[in-house]
């Protein structure tokens, strides 16, 4: 978690940018939370039913931990639409981006719940410590 | 019912694997929840998934509660259902997302 769901229609999403968007949908993600790039999934659809298209060609749903400001969050919508936009050579009109919140507290990741936002450093290193002793005693 | 999504990297679950997650995972929801599991299973097409802008082999299980939980009893279920995809699915621990949800307001 975050997960971004990019739904488009067919054709409308050229398979050689899916993993450079991916890319910078990260790096948008992480920059304006400050979470680590390993919890950002960026999955890509055609034309699924969620997040449903509406008149639009490419729309981008993520499901992002509760606790951002309205301000990180505009700001994300933003510049992923921006992204799409370019990576995919769509007008800007027919690109939609926005998130929901879940709480941190609802999802695990390797055996361990997710940090409250603010507190991802100090759980990585809590995290990693737990994942080598796990392998070191495999 | 009990709405489960499931999120799959194509190609990663083979047929049996998916059938005996189907059935641990409705269990679990029968147990827990008081209803099996209906399932939304979600294969990501190969090569549109990922993790860290890597190709992904994460698997995203999310089960909707029929009640809100508290930390003290939603956290031993995500520890279950963890298990559950680890065992079935042959992933490793950093590639299990599983998630419970409190029922929609």
């Amino acid at each position: 978690m975050p997960l971004y769901i990019v739904n488009s229609k067919a054709g409308a999403m050229p398979e050689a940018a899916k993993a450079a968007l991916a890319e910078t949908l990260t790096e948008i993600h992480c920059r304006v939370t400050d979470a680590p790039p390993t919890f950002v999934h960026v999955f890509f659809f055609d034309e699924a039913p969620n997040p449903p298209l509406g008149d639009k060609t490419a729309m981008v749903y993520g499901q992002i931990r509760a606790g951002r400001t309205d301000a990180q969050k505009s700001q994300i919508w933003k510049e992923m639409a921006e992204a799409v936009v370019k990576h995919a050579g769509l007008p800007a009109d027919e690109v939609h981006a926005f998130t929901t919140d879940t709480p941190a507290s609802w999802v695990m990741e390797g055996g361990d719940v997710l940090p409250e936002p603010g507190e991802e450093a100090e759980w990585l290193a809590r995290h990693e410590a737990k994942m080598a002793a796990e392998r070191a005693s495999a | 019912m009990t709405d489960c999504i499931c999120m799959v990297q194509a190609g990663q679950i083979s047929a049996a694997q998916q059938e005996a997650l189907r059935s641990a995972t409705s269990d679990f929801a029968q147990r827990n929840f008081g209803s099996a599991a209906n399932f939304n299973w979600v294969e990501v097409p190969e090569g549109r998934g990922f993790t860290a802008a890597k190709p992904s082999t994460s698997v995203i299980v999310s089960v909707r509660s029929d009640r809100s939980l508290a930390p003290s009893e939603r956290v031993p279920l995500l520890h279950e259902l963890e298990g559950i995809w680890r065992e079935h699915s042959g992933r490793g621990p950093d590639e299990v997302v599983s998630v419970i949800t409190d029922p929609l307001q």
